[in-house]
């Protein structure tokens, strides 16, 4: 076998290798990107929302529903990352 | 079941002589909710008030006053007499008044003596070290006394100044007390500021500072002592008069409610005119009430309900008594509306069904449901009793998901592969092949191996979810606005979504692909008229809520997750059975306990927020509108008194 030969065969190795990792970190990334989506947004949300709930305590159905609102994009995210896992 | 009951409009008159009569016969059934009468120039006008209402706030206010000095609360008690609660009203009234009155009076006094002789053991503080009777510091015709705090020992500068003097000096507190010629003082002064001298009061009184002090704290004991008497004097009292200041608040609040009804009454000179609501099953009892309790003189009618009055129907839910806590729930977001469905039977189902299937462990579903009981049995607060039943209903859904999934604790319960299970001996069986992500079915269910086809099927079950708001949102909108409104706006989604599957099932090769697509682009053209631009922008929301319906097996991921990475830390990587018993397997025991509190607790919050959510976003969104006012009927249950 030519030199050559094993430095390709090598070179493929590296970069199936590499494309295990860019997975991982992919997956990783839709997970984290997406949480800090939605906890900001929760964040800004749920802020309004107790505002709205110490003027008016009935609010509070109303508020926790807004507030969840924007937890799809996390759920989006994770299931992106099993997606690319799997 | 799927409706709010029906109500009827029920208008009653007659004349105001027998006004309260008819107030007392209402107020006593309690199925009728009054509308207030607002004045309208018709020449009607709001009745007055019957009986003597001052006399009867006032000893409200008093009631209530003292059952919030003594600190009573609801508690369940025995049933007592009207008229013998009433008759001894005043006179225990007044007893318990002069008993807490004389023991507030004396309890402040004593406080305040407290509060003086803390100040006082304040000023002798400064004192204690210097060996020297109070009474010395005053009194003199030709000696002066400086007694202060100072930076460092004055003895120095002063004796620079001035030869004849005498002092005494505590260097742990700075304190000095010096005694010179009354001549001196000018001098005296301004050799004692070099030092940073600040005076101090002496206190009033003579002796040693120490015995002083003692002595006080002798007596300071004796007063706390005392009070502690009086704090449980009260506390007897309370146990004496609690059930007397229930009764007799719960007397006199429906005295005042049937006193006060006549302001929600409209009246002329003679007549009056009550409006208001009756569940419609009740409108016989209603009439037949009213009849008895006036001779047939007051008249009963019912009026039709007009267009404009639905909004103003009160509700009340009619729900099989399995679904009625999930009324919880409806109330949280907002009661229904008289004119639109019910959605609680519905919610009785899919909630639990939806946490369960995200929770899913037998481990958790069994400390859950202990806890759901324990909490029934200590906690008597009604509105707190829907809620911890909800928690049973969906302890069970996860406890028949947690057989379905073989889970305990985070343990599986068969082994899989080569990992071992919980059970020795119990396998997982392949039972078939399953369509999506090549992956195998198998009894119990591993989710997380079969993460594709979780995924596929909990999407599934959204997008009939959907289709179920859908049909609701079909109905409403039919019983509001007619059957062809109903096709357009909402039929047209359902349309779709069957264009959907039929799409999906011709992409697969089962049908032609045209049936599907046919029926897509009808129900497209449907929405355009139905709902118009907004319908086709609101499309891939089709999309994303049957897409966040997946959230039910990534929530239930993590929780196993979780759980695993706690055993896996307790068992695995602290101590590992089999391995010598020893303080290791103390540390592990500590963290799988906290470990799965934690979760446990998780356990409550995250599938059921997620499984509220869907019903309140996804679900919801498709047809509910809410904004229901309570049906409150005129009238009380009487807890703690009797007629």
């Amino acid at each position: 076998m030519s030199t050559e030969v094993v430095a390709a065969e090598t070179a493929v190795n590296t970069v199936v290798d590499n494309s295990a990792g860019l997975k991982a970190i992919g997956a990783a990334l839709a997970v984290s990107a997406t949480g800090f989506a939605s906890a900001w947004t929760e964040k800004e949300i749920g802020c309004a929302a107790i505002g709205a709930m110490t003027e008016n305590e009935n609010l509070f159905g109303k508020g926790l529903i807004l507030t969840v609102i924007p937890e799809t994009i996390v759920i989006f995210g994770l299931v992106v990352s099993l997606l690319i896992i799997s | 079941m799927l409706e709010p009951k029906r109500m009827s409009r029920a208008v009653i008159v007659g004349h105001k002589s027998i006004l309260e009569a008819t107030v007392d016969a209402l107020y006593t059934a309690n199925l009728f909710q009054m509308e207030d009468f607002v004045e309208d120039g018709s020449g009607l006008e709001i009745g007055t008030p019957t009986g003597n209402v001052s006399e009867v706030s006032k000893k409200i206010v008093q009631i209530r006053s003292i059952a919030s000095m003594l600190g009573i609360k609801d508690k369940e008690a025995k049933k007592q007499n009207e008229n013998d609660v009433l008759r001894d009203l005043d006179a225990k009234l007044n007893e318990l008044d002069s008993e807490l009155t004389r023991r507030a009076d004396k309890k402040s006094k004593l406080e305040a003596e407290l509060k003086d002789i803390d100040s006082t053991k304040k000023e002798l503080v400064p004192f204690t070290n210097i060996d020297l009777d109070l009474g010395l510091y005053r009194g003199y015709d030709s000696l002066v006394v400086f007694v202060g705090h100072v930076k460092e020992d004055p003895g120095v500068v002063v004796s620079n100044r001035i030869s004849s003097f005498d002092y005494f000096y505590d260097p742990k507190e700075g304190v000095v007390a010096l005694f010179a010629a009354k001549a001196d003082s000018g001098v005296v002064s301004e050799a004692l500021s070099s030092v940073g001298f600040r005076e101090i009061r002496v206190p009033d009184v003579s002796g040693m500072p120490a015995t002083l002090i003692s002595d006080l704290e002798k007596k300071e004991a004796e007063i706390v002592q005392q009070m502690a008497a009086l704090d449980a004097e009260v506390e007897s009292l309370n146990d004496k008069y609690a059930d007397f200041i229930l009764a007799s608040d719960e007397v006199l609040s429906i005295q005042t409610e049937k006193s006060e009804a006549p302001l929600k009454i409209a009246t002329s000179d003679s007549t009056f005119i009550i409006d208001g609501w009756v569940l419609s099953e009740d409108y016989d009892k209603l009439n037949s009430v009213v009849e008895s309790a006036t001779n047939g003189r007051a008249f009963v009618s019912e009026q039709e309900i007009s267009h404009e009055a639905e909004d103003l129907v009160p509700v009340e839910y009619n729900n099989s008594k399995a679904a009625s806590p999930f009324e919880a729930i409806m109330d949280l977001y907002s009661r229904p509306n008289y004119k639109e469905l019910d959605p609680s039977s519905i919610i009785f189902i899919t909630f639990p069904l939806f946490y369960g299937m995200i929770l899913g462990d037998m481990g958790y579903a069994a400390i859950l449901l202990t806890l759901a009981f324990v909490l029934k049995k200590v906690i008597s607060i009604e509105a707190v009793k829907p809620l911890l039943n909800i928690l049973i209903y969906c302890q069970i859904s996860t406890l028949i998901f947690g057989v379905l999934y073989g889970e305990f604790l985070g343990f599986p319960l068969a082994s899989f592969h080569s990992s071992p299970g919980l059970i020795p001996g119990f396998e997982t069986i392949d039972l078939f092949a399953s369509p999506f992500g090549g992956e195998v079915i198998t009894y119990p269910v591993h989710r997380s191996h079969l993460v594709m086809t979780m995924i596929a099927v909990t999407f599934l079950i959204g997008f009939i979810h959907l289709a179920t708001g859908f049909m609701f949102g079909f109905i409403n909108v039919k019983k509001q606005h007619g059957v062809v409104e109903a096709i357009f706006e909402k039929g047209s989604w359902l349309v779709i979504q069957l264009g959907l599957v039929l799409a999906v099932l011709g992409a697969l090769g089962t049908l032609p692909v045209e049936i599907g697509v046919g029926a897509l682009v009808i129900g497209l053209i449907m929405l355009v008229k139905g709902e118009g631009i907004n319908g086709v922008v609101e499309l891939p929301a089709l999309l994303s809520n049957s897409l966040s319906y997946t959230r039910v097996i990534a929530v239930g991921l993590s929780s196993i997750y979780i759980a695993s990475t706690v055993n896996e830390m307790a068992f695995g990587m602290i101590w590992q059975p089999g391995t010598s018993i020893g303080f290791m397997t103390i540390i592990a025991i500590i963290v799988f306990l906290a470990g799965h509190t934690l979760n446990t607790v998780l356990s409550i919050i995250a599938p059921g927020l997620h499984s509220l959510r869907l019903q309140y976003v996804e679900f919801f969104g498709k047809f509910y509108k809410g904004g229901g006012r309570k049906y409150s009927p005129f009238g009380y249950t009487r807890k703690y008194t009797e007629d």
